[in-house]
């Protein structure tokens, strides 16, 4: 799966390595909290989360089945604020445990993506030879392949599940993070200090654990807010294409792939899970944004 | 040079044969088979069962149906879906034209607008158009193309005809599979330009934010320094000097943007409703047809390689650097 992400990530390499970490990852935090829109993505973000977690529990009931009468309520409706869809279920029953759905899978896959991106990018990095080229080539090889052929063999192969649909956007979703760290670890690896660190007679697993790793972090960093929207994103087109989710799991790209054919005269049904889908991906993407710009010394004094 | 280009070919066709290897892989571990499809869920005398499997090659193994595949593939056969009795050839004919008429148009949008914003932008850095380009790329690429499709659909065509009674827009998709006038008389305008433009938008706002970054990256070069000290016009250093220069870059980057497309083009055709080959490949996958994902998935990965390799090649011709050195430095 392709995602658009793919915006060049500046390696925070240009900063003194010797200098402590402390100073450095607390200019970040200062450069951060002064951006408004990175500031203003996160609280919504909290926000949504404490949606996600409370919603479920405050608005509990029937969000599955389709009640009798199919009343298709407008929004602000005395009986469900946020209207019904053409079933008649609540909306916003739905949409706060579609909006869990999509925070607890991109929670798990960007832990796996992250981790898996950055042990086999690091590797390739870090000995290059023979391990950089055939990762490399599977990488090329596996970026090839649409993802819609990928999302429809797996389902057909392990079922439907959370497990399939996390495992399909793992596996086309550890490819850029693998590349980018891959990136970054090269450019630390060829830093005088990690020679120094070798004719010190340190071994190769020290070399990496203390050097490599701390100096290569920066663009995880960013990877990992990108990684997150970029799993929910994926996780809504699958659902809409109906290779994720499917009905009557109440996710947001399945609601709105539901509102396809009503929007014309109900069109809250497609507005409601769209605008929480969008507020949603946007927080995160204005916090990486955010990130991205508080990380890079050499937009200091720029903006 | 000659050998750059061949190491480079070599390269693709490697990446491009594993890749078609996993696809067949993965759908032929997909359970069920062709005869499955066609019975149903009914059951079916063994016997008969037995010839069907004979008649389209299912009696033999994995290993001999895999270089039927290629080797049919070479013969330009992508396959026979079984859901439906047709060749998948057939779909792609009837699919193309609309397909390729949407890329076109979608790629003039994706072109032009991330020139054009993205030139302006880094010629006026810091003024609100700058802010509201970057600001917004960002914003647009986190939004999916079909929520972007959907919208639009809503705010340029429901909105008008429900409040103002004015159809702006002609809204019916279903264009003549042989009307191969790229859709550029009038009643095909009306039906292109929001396609074209959810199609092109997300990849128009990476490209705009690439070419400002590496535009204000060259002009911090000293030569353009030199260029404005000896007292040239600043459109002449603007365009002749720092929009070349960065143009390197944003080649390179529309040349991976336009393979990935496909990708959109997939979400797009389903929400307008568009019988293109990526509306094909997203109903054929819900209705688990494999071979025809199979048989179009194959075809867009030989048109992407395809491509790629056109522009590596254009762009060693461009760029003397590369026909030196034996790797792509992007």
């Amino acid at each position: 799966m392709t995602v658009p992400f793919n915006d060049p990530i500046p390696l925070g390499l240009d900063r003194d390595p010797i200098s402590p970490d402390l100073s450095y990852w607390g200019d970040v935090r200062k450069r951060f909290f002064r951006n408004k829109l990175a500031v203003a993505g996160l609280t919504v973000f909290f926000i949504l989360v404490l949606l996600a977690i409370f919603g479920p529990l405050i608005w509990s009931g029937d969000f599955k089945n389709a009640r009798s009468g199919f009343e298709n309520f407008r929004l602000f409706n005395s009986k469900a604020v946020l209207g019904t869809d053409d079933l008649g279920r609540d909306m916003l029953r739905r949409t706060v445990r579609g909006l869990g759905i999509s925070l607890r899978l991109a929670a798990a896959v960007t832990i796996a993506v992250t981790l898996l991106g950055m042990v086999l990018g690091g590797l390739a990095g870090y000995f290059g030879g023979w391990i950089d080229n055939v990762l490399g080539r599977l990488i090329d090889a596996l970026y090839a392949v649409p993802y819609v052929i990928i999302g429809i063999a797996f389902i057909a192969i392990f079922g439907r599940s959370f497990w399939t649909v996390m495992g399909t956007l793992v596996f086309t979703g550890w490819l850029s993070t693998a590349r980018l760290f891959r990136a970054s670890v090269l450019q630390v690896r060829s830093q005088d200090f990690i020679e120094a660190a070798r004719a010190t007679g340190a071994g190769s697993k020290r070399i990496i654990l203390q050097h490599v790793v701390p100096n290569a972090l920066p663009p995880v960093v960013v990877s990992i807010a990108f990684s997150i929207a970029g799993a929910i994103l994926a996780e809504s087109i699958y659902s809409f294409l109906a290779i994720g989710f499917i009905e009557p799991t109440p996710a947001l790209g399945v609601m709105i792939r539901q509102a396809r054919g009503n929007f014309q005269a109900y069109p809250h049904q497609l507005f409601v899970p769209a605008s929480v889908l969008i507020l949603l991906t946007l927080s995160i993407v204005f916090v990486g944004d955010g990130l991205r710009d508080a990380l890079d010394p050499k937009l200091r004094g720029a903006e | 040079m000659g050998s750059y280009l061949l190491k480079r070919l070599g390269l693709t066709i490697f990446v491009v044969w594993a890749a078609l290897t996993f696809m067949f892989v993965l759908i032929e571990l997909m359970p069920g088979d062709a005869v499955q499809a066609k019975a149903g869920e009914k059951a079916v005398g063994s016997a008969i069962e037995a010839n069907m499997r004979a008649k389209y090659g299912l009696d033999k193994p994995v290993i001999v149906r895999y270089g039927k595949y290629l080797g049919n593939l070479v013969q330009g056969d992508l396959g026979f879906s079984f859901k439906n009795d047709r060749s998948v050839n057939t779909d792609l004919k009837e699919t193309m034209k609309n397909s390729l008429r949407l890329l076109l148009w979608g790629g003039i949008v994706q072109i032009g607008g991330s020139l054009l914003f993205g030139f302006i932008s880094a010629a006026k850095k810091g003024s609100w158009l700058d802010k509201f380009t970057t600001t917004g790329s960002v914003a647009i690429q986190a939004i999916p193309v079909f929520v972007t499709g959907l919208l639009a659909q809503v705010l340029f065509g429901v909105i008008p005809v429900q409040t103002f009674k004015a159809q702006w827009l002609n809204f019916n998709f279903a264009w003549p599979i042989d009307g191969w006038k790229l859709g550029i008389l009038p009643p095909n305008f009306k039906a292109i330009v929001l396609p074209a433009i959810v199609v092109g938008v997300v990849q128009m706002a990476f490209l705009a934010r690439l070419l400002r970054s590496s535009m204000l990256e060259v002009l911090r070069a000293d030569y353009l320094r030199t260029a404005a000290a000896k007292g040239l016009p600043r459109r002449t250093v603007l365009v002749k000097h720092a929009m070349r220069n960065a143009l390197i870059p944003y080649v390179t980057a529309a040349g991976l943007a336009l393979v990935e497309i496909f990708g959109i083009a997939v979400q797009t055709e389903t929400v307008f409703g568009i019988y293109g080959i990526g509306s094909k490949v997203a109903e054929a996958a819900s209705i688990q047809d494999g071979p025809v994902v199979l048989g179009l998935s194959t075809v867009v990965i030989l048109a992407a390689a395809l491509v790629t390799l056109l522009i590596d090649f254009s762009y060693s011709l461009l760029d003397p650097r590369i026909r030196v050195g034996d790797k792509v430095a992007v």
